[in-house]
């Protein structure tokens, strides 16, 4: 029964009664009509014709009629209609059976609860921001991502330095047999190649994480596992020293016990980012494994990973920047074989294992299925991701908002790339 | 679909002929026989009453009725479907791939023994470890016999589990794999000896006989020293036996219930001293442990946890698929639906025996009967 229960009949009144399972009232409201329903009231219970018939004093009865009242006032409002039923003082005349008519006064017809008809302003806190999207930004983690590679970059450069007063002398230990320079000999330009391939990728994919919508997320991915990569790179460079690869090497002087030139050393070698194109990277040892095919495959990784699926021509390049690269280093007789293989391992695991962990749900929480959790680095992944509710989208936005291109370019204040699904 | 359009029920009030109401489901989609008349409706059809005012009431109970009824027959055909069948074929195609790569690793030893420096020329190479701690020789023989310890106790312990055959396909899988990548790192570069006190056999320039013979020595010594049957040189990145030691842990832990602490803790002291002492012993660079150690573990969380997860075999965000053995996987890890529970059972079985093995969170009593 939808309709207005001010409209109601006597009989839809009966009706609902019986409905409502009170049929004890049946006979006592028999001519009572809808609008005389709306306004029955306590007071009527206590007198005769239907304190009668009523075992509660009409409580149940009347928190019926309340929610009636509500549905009423709901449906007056939405048909438009401000209808007198509200705010009438009136009488109400319940006929009973036996002819006596009992007044009983009725009280302003308003809802109990403080149902009002102007709007009211509901004040809700502002939940705080992890609360408030699956990808919040959190600059501080990413803060914290990137003092953890700084301070990683610091350490191999460090031990970088001390292993090279270990390496052994071209004389002592000449290079150890490789197969591929055994196929291959040696090309001199090759390694340069590698390098201007490396800065290649990382200005390239610097460019496109400043382009990023979620910068804060993937930026503290990138500084994370970048920095793993090269403390384990300290370890295994640490603990067994290879012999250079080439006799054509040229390792700057071992300054044994000279801490001060050595630390100039490292200094020199941070700011030229570790590349010998640079001439910041005249030391030797860093072998096992090899930096470059870090950084070459990493970049490429991070490219592919976060740049839409339909731009398949600049995966390709990208890809075939890194392939290159890589290459030019065995090309140049610049590391041994197994270094590179080892890297790109290395490289590859990490990046797969750390993205399928961020991307289900289910792998975030230790258990007894989830062996993935038995990384000494879970810990700080948790902290990094523990926030982020799903898959990163591939959302573009600029960096800086620039005004006047609004104009320009309607559109292209934010661009929502294409989410291609597989 | 056919169960959810449920047409309002028929209501006949028929007035006239002395009002008997009855209250009917029937959905006309399904073709079984009107089992779905309610059954309070026969109840119904004896309420006879004489006037409207009862009509109304009854018209009101079956409208009460009709919000509560249920009673909906749905039939869902049982299937008995084996969330871990043991498929042994496939076993035994693992076991085959394992035994392929043991024998290739094998030759590639022999290969690899010719390339290897000179003691004099390529003298060993610095290595924190050997800094610090000198050589003992007693220790290698430490390492082997911890490394057959293991072997044998997870040879055991594999024959009492129940779904013995899908854990044999990851332990052969496992192995096999780790042995391939190790003859890859050996190949591509030669590291010299760790120490000088390395006697290498020589070197056969061609020899094909008596390469043959050496592999068949090997292969016959399972590669141990201790059988003397070990005795070339360049096998060096990555090590062997750290990998027995490892994934024989590994597997021994994964595979035994958790309840059993004092077992895990003892074959994780026989494994961690059985690779210090591999060290201990000169036998190998430090950096072939590091990277052994790596390469096991890594490979192995990897694999369980890809067959743990069902969740991820779908999920098209997996990138744990773009593993170059993601095909293997899938082909011997298609039917098994569930984690492997950690159940044992007699491996030939007894006419009665009821073997029970509490398994921590999984306490499954195995019968002969259940199977």
């Amino acid at each position: 029964m939808l309709s207005e229960v001010g409209l109601w009949s006597v009989e839809e009144v009966s009706e609902w009664l019986v409905d409502q399972g009170m049929t004890e009232y049946s006979e006592a409201l028999r001519n009572v009509d809808g609008r005389a329903l709306l306004q029955l009231s306590e007071s009527d219970f206590r007198s005769p014709p239907l304190s009668r018939v009523t075992g509660d004093n009409g409580h149940q009865l009347l928190e019926r009629v309340e929610t009636l009242r509500i549905a009423n006032h709901m449906e007056v409002h939405k048909n438009g209609k401000h209808g007198s039923s509200h705010h009438t003082n009136g009488h109400v005349s319940i006929t009973i059976g036996n002819g006596a008519i009992s007044n009983g006064k009725i009280r302003n017809v308003e809802p109990k609860n403080g149902f009002h008809s102007e709007p009211v302003q509901i004040h809700i806190p502002l939940p705080p921001e992890h609360e408030r999207t699956s990808f919040p930004t959190e600059w501080s983690k990413t803060g914290v991502a990137f003092l953890y590679a700084v301070c990683c970059f610091v350490t191999t450069s460090v031990v970088i330095s001390v292993v090279h007063e270990r390496v052994p002398t071209k004389e002592e230990s000449p290079p150890l047999p490789d197969k591929f320079f055994d196929v291959f000999d040696r090309v001199q330009w090759a390694f340069s190649i590698c390098e201007i391939n490396g800065m290649l990728l990382v200005s390239m994919w610097l460019i496109q994480w400043l382009l990023l919508k979620h910068r804060a997320i993937v930026g503290r991915r990138f500084f994370f596992i970048v920095g793993t990569l090269y403390l384990y790179r300290c370890v295994t460079m640490y603990v067994t020293t290879l012999p250079v690869p080439g006799m054509h090497f040229k390792c700057s002087p071992k300054l044994v016990g000279n801490y001060e030139a050595q630390l100039w050393r490292i200094l020199k070698m941070i700011s030229g980012g570790g590349l010998s194109i640079t001439g910041s990277h005249s030391m030797c040892g860093d072998y096992l494994y090899s930096g470059h095919t870090v950084m070459l495959t990493l970049t490429y990784l991070f490219i592919k990973e976060y740049s839409p699926r339909r731009f398949w021509w600049y995966h390709c390049f990208c890809l075939g920047l890194s392939a290159v690269g890589i290459f030019f280093i065995l090309l140049a007789h610049d590391h041994y074989t197994v270094d590179v293989v080892v890297a790109y391992f290395i490289t590859t695991r990490l990046f797969w294992w750390y993205h399928t962990m961020a991307n289900q749900q289910i792998l975030k929480q230790k258990s007894q299925g989830n062996t993935f959790s038995r990384v000494w680095w879970f810990f700080l992944f948790q902290y990094f991701e523990q926030n982020v509710q799903g898959i990163v989208p591939r959302n573009y936005q600029l960096p800086l908002p620039l005004p006047f291109l609004w104009r320009v370019l309607p559109g292209s204040r934010v661009v929502y790339s294409r989410l291609d699904s597989h | 679909m056919a169960a959810s359009q449920f047409p309002d029920s028929g209501e006949h009030a028929s007035d006239s002929s002395g009002c008997h109401v009855e209250v009917t489901v029937a959905d006309s989609s399904q073709a079984t026989p009107p089992r779905q008349t309610h059954p309070a409706s026969d109840t119904l059809d004896s309420v006879r009453k004489g006037d409207e005012r009862p009509s109304r009431l009854s018209r009101s109970f079956a409208k009460v009725l009709r919000k509560n009824q249920d009673y909906i027959r749905i039939t869902i055909p049982v299937t008995r479907l084996d969330r871990l069948p043991p498929e042994w074929w496939k076993t035994g195609l693992v076991f085959m791939w394992a035994g392929f790569n043991l024998f290739c690793t094998t030759v590639m030893i022999t290969v690899v023994n010719d390339r290897v420096p000179n003691k004099s020329e390529n003298p060993p190479l610095p290595d924190k470890f050997f800094d610090y701690i000198p050589r003992q020789e007693w220790a290698f023989k430490v390492t082997e016999v911890n490394g057959m310890i293991l072997v044998t106790a997870w040879f055991f312990q594999w024959l009492f589990l129940k779904h013995r055959s899908i854990v044999g396909r990851r332990f052969f899988f496992l192995m096999g794999t780790l042995y391939l990548y190790r003859m890859v790192t050996m190949y591509i570069t030669t590291l010299p000896v760790p120490s000088m006190h390395m006697n290498c056999a020589p070197k056969l320039d061609g020899d094909s006989i008596g390469m043959v013979h050496r592999v068949l020595q090997l292969l016959s010594g399972g590669g141990l020293t201790i059988t003397g049957s070990h005795m070339m040189c360049g096998d060096f990145l990555y090590s062997g036996h750290t990998v027995m030691l490892t994934l024989t842990f590994l597997f021994i832990r994964e595979y035994s219930p958790r309840s059993l602490w004092w077992y895990h803790l003892i074959c994780w002291l026989l494994s961690a001293v059985g690779v210090v002492f591999i060290l201990v012993a000169h036998e190998h660079y430090s950096v072939d442990v590091v990277v052994a150690y790596f390469i096991t573990s890594r490979l192995f969380w990897w694999y369980h946890t890809m067959a743990n997860n069902q969740s991820l075999r779908d999920s098209p965000h997996n990138y744990l698929n773009r593993v170059w053995w993601s095909y293997f996987f899938r082909f011997m890890e298609r039917n098994v639906r569930s984690t492997v529970p950690c159940t044992f059972s007699w491996p030939v079985q007894p006419p009665t025996a009821c073997f029970k093995m509490p398994c921590g969170r999984y306490s499954i009593v195995q019968s002969i009967r259940e199977e």
